[in-house]
């Protein structure tokens, strides 16, 4: 760290590296899939079919794939974190909240793969068993992708709650407020923004996350029916293809693939955005 | 008392639920870890038949964990080499000092950058060297500095952010100090809010570290191979981790190769939890530093 | 010693074989021409070369430290694109490249092995023998249930690899007869992968290279031939091919070096050693 002042000029150039990596990206991705947004392509890669040996390209399959298993992650997981959250600010044990916070902040040193490895020996066993099919699921991936969001959750909401926390402290001992009224009462109608913020990043990471999905879902290109389906993701999908030929239409739906999900976090950025001018 | 159960109750019970089943989750799952994994642990997991201390001089080794553990050591160095300084810099530079439609413009660049999957990092990893391959340099390759970079760009945003939040959040009477003490913005920045804000800073680097350590998306695609020894240069294929455990998981060819991947994601846990506990233990350290220097 | 060790698998036993034979004076030859030289070889592609790839980079490395070889899987596909960009310095295919391929990258093919592909399944599925039409028909999906066929009264589960895949290629080609493989299936990433995951479920069918068969899955006979590498090379089982190593343009260096040691002797034993017939 440089000693007396520090020059704006200097950091206003490393944000503006971090601000232009994200357009680089985006504009790396929009070269290489332009060729298959122009022309008569475009009709064949918004098509429910993926069979490239016969030239049809269609990934709305993977699109809903990785929609219905990011909704579902974040189904579980979101009133998951809440839980634990109102949970160490007032609604358990003033001694349990320490611990659990550890236990969370834990989890995120959890490594993608291991959750992945883990499924894939216990719980993918487990549903094959319980229910019909190969184990390779929607189900399977939903769960552990739930665990391995939950403390983006949960974080973010923990950090949010102890700054509202603090600021209403005395207005909550003021009206007698016990420490349960005051989490459900007080801090929760306050953290709206922390509760979004937490709903927007832990779908952007449930949306994101590749290996889950790739080592559990099944990755079979076709829209799910039940839980127990197996279904192909957006991001799976670009790992599992990024061999194909670099000239051929497979390759293109690659970069498009990549549009629709940088897409997708541009929307949840923007509508987030707006939420919290409003 | 037909009276319905009061919400407190209902979120009461919530609460505990989650409180009790996610540890208990957590508890399953390590304890499999455990119960799959301790078995394979060994020198021989590391080295397998090359003597260990052959190994660490340098000799080559076949079918061990050693190479993948100096390949991932390598990548997050490197990654938040380039991230740490990129994000604190920029962190700050948002809190403090950028203004009106330029901060929002730039702080909208960033939360877009934070959502960007991993994935997407590896695919223009992967495409930035096709580009560079046909026009400026027809010899670049995938290999272990790209996949650095583009992990530096994956944990970038986790730097920027909880150093921006940390900044923001301190309390408004630390700003009126510098300023009642007649200190000038960027001294302000220095010697008042920058120490305050340590911790937060740091959570955002323990983050990025666990984050580059564990990622195997982006490498998947950016020059991580099964096989390649231990990481030679900056250019050179390399192995990792996760990618091993990734690799092994799928093609185990012997309940002894599984057992092999078991341990080495206990391996991989142990090595993000040091990260994490080191980089909690110094977060500790400084918070109580911050507390007591300013009572000579 | 080598009688205590005739209860492992005889891969395990070639590979160990093979590994003591390495400090013997017979083979040194072959890899003397590694000796004091250095750089680097990045292969890539094809999964089914795997074993072979890996055994012969580990003797070339223990001849000569200065000598980095790195082996990366993905599929034939992947072998063909990474050659071709210049990206690896071998491409392994598990299929012959299209006219298309060798005109695009001006790709130069070498062929060092024969190999068969078989639809394999759980080793405890009473199942044994299945026609080409019935692995068509449950591929395609019209086929739900191995009671169908004469086994339990449980769903088929469909394997399959992704499109990458030259195992893939050859077994819908020459035994789906390029017809449909339902949608459904569960896409796994290499013949290992595949291997595994048929080991783990009962109710599975997918397919690998004759190569990775071992006693963790069984191959019912197809018509009433075993996919073996006896039948194979006699022609008497029909869903064979070459495992490929290509280069862009004519090799050079070392990566010539390496090509000449898998095509020779040496090469040809570890080939062998992996299930597969040396060319």
């Amino acid at each position: 760290m440089p000693r007396g002042n520090i020059t704006p000029s200097l950091l206003l150039f490393a944000t503006l590296v971090s601000a232009l990596s994200v357009l680089a990206i985006f504009g790396f991705l929009l070269w290489f899939a332009a060729p298959v947004f122009t022309g008569e392509t475009l009709s064949s890669l918004l098509s429910w079919q993926w069979r490239p040996q016969q030239g049809e390209f269609g990934i709305l399959p993977m699109l809903a794939g990785s929609l219905c298993l990011a909704g579902s992650a974040m189904l579980l997981a979101y009133p998951l974190g809440l839980g634990l959250c109102c949970f160490m600010h007032g609604l358990g044990p003033t001694w349990a909240a320490r611990p659990l916070l550890g236990i969370v902040r834990g989890m995120t040193s959890v490594p993608t793969v291991v959750y992945g490895l883990v499924s894939a020996f216990l719980l993918i066993p487990l549903i094959r068993a319980g229910f019909s099919g190969s184990g390779f699921s929607w189900l399977a991936a939903g769960l552990t992708l739930a665990m391995l969001i939950l403390p983006t959750i949960v974080l973010i909401l923990d950090s949010q709650f102890r700054t509202i926390h603090a600021q209403t402290q005395l207005t909550a001992a003021a009206l007698g407020f016990t420490p349960a009224q005051q989490v459900l009462r007080l801090t929760l109608p306050l953290s709206t923004r922390g509760l979004l913020v937490a709903a927007a990043l832990g779908f952007g990471r449930a949306i994101g996350d590749t290996l889950i999905p790739l080592m559990l879902a099944g990755n079979a290109p076709l829209l799910p029916h039940s839980p127990l389906d197996p279904l192909r993701t957006l991001t799976s999908h670009i790992a599992l293809v990024v061999a194909t030929d670099s000239q051929s239409a497979a390759y293109g739906s690659l970069f498009a693939c990549g549009v629709i999900l940088f897409m997708v976090s541009l929307l949840v950025n923007l509508a987030l955005r707006r939420l919290r001018h409003e | 008392m037909s009276k319905p159960v009061p919400p407190e109750k209902l979120a009461q019970a919530g609460a505990w639920l989650a409180a009790l089943g996610v540890p208990a989750i957590l508890l399953a799952l390590l304890g499999f870890l455990l119960w799959r994994g301790v078995p394979g642990l060994s020198l021989a997991l590391f080295f397998a038949d090359t003597p260990p201390l052959a190994a660490l001089r340098g000799a080559p080794v076949f079918d061990g964990l050693w190479p993948a553990c100096l390949g991932t050591l390598a990548l997050v160095a490197l990654a938040t080499a380039i991230a740490v300084p990129l994000g604190v810099a920029s962190g700050i530079y948002l809190a403090e000092y950028a203004t009106g439609r330029a901060k929002a413009l730039l702080a909208f660049a960033i939360d877009l950058l934070a959502g960007i999957p991993s994935i997407l990092m590896g695919l223009f990893g992967f495409a930035l060297i096709l580009f560079l391959r046909r026009t400026v340099a027809p010899d670049a390759n995938t290999g272990l500095l790209l996949s650095a970079l583009c992990l530096a760009v994956l944990v970038l945003p986790y730097v920027i952010g909880t150093t921006r939040l940390a900044l923001e959040n301190l309390p408004l009477q630390l700003r009126l100090t510098g300023a009642s003490l007649g200190l000038s913005p960027g001294r302000t920045v220095r010697h008042l809010l920058l120490p305050a804000a340590l911790p937060g800073i740091f959570s955002g680097v323990m983050l990025a570290v666990g984050r580059a350590a564990e990622d195997t998306a982006v490498i998947l695609m950016t020059g991580v191979v099964a096989n390649a020894g231990a990481p030679a240069s900056l250019t050179g294929k390399y192995e990792a981790l996760p990618f091993h455990i990734y690799y092994l998981a799928a093609e185990h060819q012997s309940p002894a190769e599984l057992t092999q991947a078991f341990a080495a994601a206990l391996v991989l846990l142990a090595l993000t939890g040091l990260m994490f506990l080191a980089a909690r233990v110094l977060q500790t350290r400084l918070e109580r530093q911050w507390t007591t220097e300013p009572t000579p | 010693m080598k009688f205590e060790l005739s209860r492992l698998t005889g891969r395990l036993l070639a590979a160990v074989v093979c590994s003591t034979l390495l400090t013997g004076s017979a083979l040194a030859g072959e890899l003397d021409v590694f000796a004091g030289k250095k750089g680097k070889i990045d292969i890539a592609g094809g999964t089914a070369h795997i074993p072979v790839m890996k055994e012969a980079a580990k003797r070339v490395m223990q001849t000569s430290r200065e000598i980095r070889i790195s082996v990366a899987a993905g599929g034939s596909g992947v072998g063909v694109q990474k050659v071709g960009e210049g990206l690896v310095d071998i491409g392994n295919t598990g299929r012959p490249l299209s006219d298309e391929e060798v005109a695009k990258y001006g790709l130069k093919s070498f062929a060092f092995a024969i190999d068969g592909v078989a639809a394999t399944v759980h080793p405890k599925n009473p199942v044994g023998n299945l026609t080409a039409a019935q692995v068509q028909d449950i591929f395609a999906g019209k086929i739900g249930n191995w009671k169908a066929v004469g086994g339990r009264d449980a769903a088929i589960h469909l394997y399959t690899r992704d499109e990458a895949s030259g195992t893939r290629e050859v077994f819908w080609e020459k035994l789906l007869k390029k017809g449909t493989i339902a949608a459904n299936a569960n896409v796994v990433a290499s013949n290992g992968a595949m291997k595994s995951a048929l080991a783990s479920d009962q109710d599975a069918i997918g397919y690998v290279s004759i190569g990775h068969i071992d006693e963790t899955i069984k191959a019912p006979t197809l018509d009433g031939i075993a996919p073996t590498q006896d039948n194979a090379r006699t022609g008497k089982y029909p869903i064979v091919r070459k495992l490929y190593m290509n280069t862009k343009g004519e090799p050079h260096g070392l990566t010539a070096d390496f090509i000449k040691y898998i095509l020779g002797p040496d090469g040809k034993q570890i080939t062998a050693g992996a299930g597969y017939l040396p060319l």
